[in-house]
């Protein structure tokens, strides 16, 4: 796979450009409705993680994951758009094939996406649209000597979609819901193929450990497909989420994936303007 | 862009990014695990070049010859046995080979020269008034010298120890600070006893890192300096290092440290070097291997992976050692003495 080398300036001025633009459209954004849904879910699930600074092997074992996400809709440029924004934590207790040593991964990712509704049947939806994400981390390995602890630090400028469908099962509605994100452009730290901790601690030049990524050397993908359905009073949703997080930067591959299942429980209010007495 | 692209867009970029990044994998057995050792050290180990200059390292005829050590049903003791020796041929005292049954050394940086130094006689200097701080012991000795014996790089020390050792020493005329039989551990450690015996700041060498997979894709070097620790205790008078075949890796780095500073002496025997910054990784087997990945430079750009001479060449002689005289310690104290009178 090729490798690109950017100055580390004109990255920065890349990334400076996408954020103000991102932020110029949340600058214009009004609230359309106070309507909001929050979902808290809890996951398990199965993680392979690779890094080759730390080992050549692929790292498997149990993940747990929480996931948070509120959406709602609102107006920009007098258009409707969905404003969505999901944390997830996720940690993994690893093996290697041999099961001779242990690594540990975790993860915070944050993401904000703004979905325009594409196509609006009455039962059938789709939608898109850009996406911020941050990501910081680390995977320790547990028997290393000089090299036990790989950081994990990248944000990416992404593009997210969206499709919706509304049905019934045994007379009860079921919502059901696709979503993939798919990162274009970001900013990953990464030491260099050999490079120990002690000398990032020794240099003030870090110009070679900030890395330009694209699909090019960062392949990823997060897909997320969900049922919201209710259960009595509580209204719950069961979800897959398929987490491909990989990267191939400074000769160091590195990959992240996981398949898990989370069961949240979905919370819809309104928020209500409050006028004080004068 | 149009709305209507998007999926399209969203689409191509799925199929793109659900490509796999993955390692080349080998197979747990014999070659496999043998083919993944090989390459391991191929891509990242560093000395290749001066090692091939030193003594004719080549790892391509290295290959050769102990692929045709394997056969498929060898035992993994036979197969730990053919690695192990394979590793060897680097020389180097950072390259381990583990599993969990036994680890494998490379030793001959000290089995082949004389110990140049005895736990018999360091208990006839230190005796039982000793003062142990911050993994340190030291004592006053009856001419007024000051020793300080340190045996590992990988034992805590404070900055609040060393403020207190050399406060309680400052009366003294010298010191001898004895870091033989030091194997190393953390350069962090080095690097703060080290800034305890400078006003300026110092270069005390170079590092490098290796930045892709041939022998020679090294990064350009970073400068380590000895800077002095401000606000804290200093020493501003003669110092004597000791040091022996077993002065090793942070013990290594700290007399080349040690080596850039005015009142500084280095007496004893040549150090056992071991300048590579060493990293881990593992078989398809579980085995985990070690060895030098960033190489360390002193001051003037040279290697110190085989060792520093010291300033002074003393070896312990039989007949000392039988009277329970250190030889070393004791040239040390005659050359403080001719300092102090000079």
């Amino acid at each position: 796979m090729p490798t690109f080398n950017y100055h580390f300036s004109d990255m920065c001025r890349a990334l400076t450009l996408l954020i103000s633009l991102t932020l110029c459209l949340f600058v214009h954004a009004q609230s359309d409705s106070a309507r909001i849904t929050r979902v808290t879910s809890y996951g398990v699930g199965y993680a392979n993680v690779l890094d080759t600074y730390l080992s050549p092997l692929e790292y498997t074992g149990p993940e747990l994951r929480a996931m948070r996400e509120s959406i709602r809709r609102v107006t920009i440029a007098h258009q409707p758009v969905y404003r969505q924004s999901l944390f997830q934590l996720n940690a993994s207790i690893l093996d290697n094939p041999a099961k001779t040593g242990s690594e540990i991964y975790l993860l915070a990712n944050w993401n904000y996406t703004w979905l325009k509704p594409l196509l609006t049947q009455s039962r059938f939806s789709v939608s898109a649209g850009p996406q911020l994400a941050a990501n910081i981390g680390m995977l320790y390995n547990a028997r290393n000597s000089n090299n036990p602890v790989q950081a994990k630090a990248y944000i990416n400028a992404a593009i997210s979609g969206m499709a919706t469908y509304q049905t019934h099962l045994m007379g009860h509605p079921l919502h059901l819901r696709y979503q993939l994100s798919v990162p274009l452009l970001g900013l990953m730290f990464s030491p260099e193929y050999g490079q120990a901790y002690y000398e990032l601690t020794l240099s003030h030049n870090w110009s070679r450990n900030i890395c330009f990524t694209s699909p090019h050397n960062q392949p990823a993908i997060r897909q997320l497909i969900s049922a919201d359905f209710p259960i009595g009073k509580l209204s719950l949703r069961l979800s897959y989420l398929f987490d491909l997080q990989q990267s191939e930067v400074n000769k160091l591959k590195s990959h992240a994936w996981s398949h898990t299942i989370m069961l949240g429980f979905i919370k819809q209010f309104t928020l209500t303007p409050y006028f004080p007495r004068q | 862009m149009k709305p209507s692209l998007l999926p399209s867009l969203l689409l191509a970029l799925t199929l793109i990014c659900s490509s796999c990044i993955r390692e080349t994998t080998f197979s747990d057995t014999p070659e496999g695990n043998f083919e993944a050792l090989w390459r391991i050290i191929d891509r990242q180990y560093c000395f290749f070049d001066y090692k091939s200059a030193q003594y004719g390292l080549d790892w391509d005829d290295i290959y050769q010859r102990y692929k045709q050590r394997l056969s498929p049903t060898m035992s993994s003791r036979a197969l730990f046995q053919v690695l192990s020796e394979m590793l060897l041929e680097l020389r180097d005292g950072h390259t381990n080979l583990i599993s969990t049954a036994q680890t494998s050394y490379y030793t001959k940086w000290y089995d082949d020269y004389p110990a140049n130094y005895s736990d018999t006689l360091q208990r006839i200097y230190l005796g039982t008034d000793y003062v142990t701080t911050s993994s340190m012991q030291y004592k006053v000795f009856q001419d007024n010298i000051a020793y300080l014996r340190y045996a590992s790089f990988s034992s805590a020390i404070s900055e609040g120890g060393l403020d207190a050792i050399l406060s309680d020493v400052s009366l003294c005329d010298g010191l001898i600070l004895d870091i033989r039989n030091n194997g190393g551990g953390l350069l962090t450690n080095s690097e703060k006893i080290a800034a305890r015996f400078t006003n300026e700041k110092t270069i005390a060498g170079y590092m490098f890192h290796k930045t892709g997979y041939g022998h020679n894709d090294f990064s350009s070097p970073i400068t380590i300096y000895t800077t002095p620790a401000n606000s804290r205790v200093r020493w501003q008078k003669p110092v004597v290092v000791l040091t022996n075949r077993r002065t090793f890796s942070s013990a290594n780095d700290f007399v080349c440290r040690m080596k850039q500073l005015p009142n500084v002496t280095i007496i004893g025997d040549r150090t056992g070097g071991g300048s590579g910054l060493p990293t881990s990784s593992e078989l398809p087997n579980g085995w985990s291997v070690r060895f030098s990945a960033c190489p360390m430079f002193d001051a003037d750009m040279q290697q110190t992976e085989f060792g520093i001479d010291p300033d002074i060449k003393v070896d312990i002689q039989s007949a000392d050692f039988n009277q329970g005289i250190d030889t070393i310690i004791e040239a040390a104290r005659q050359y403080l003495h001719k300092k102090i009178a000079q």
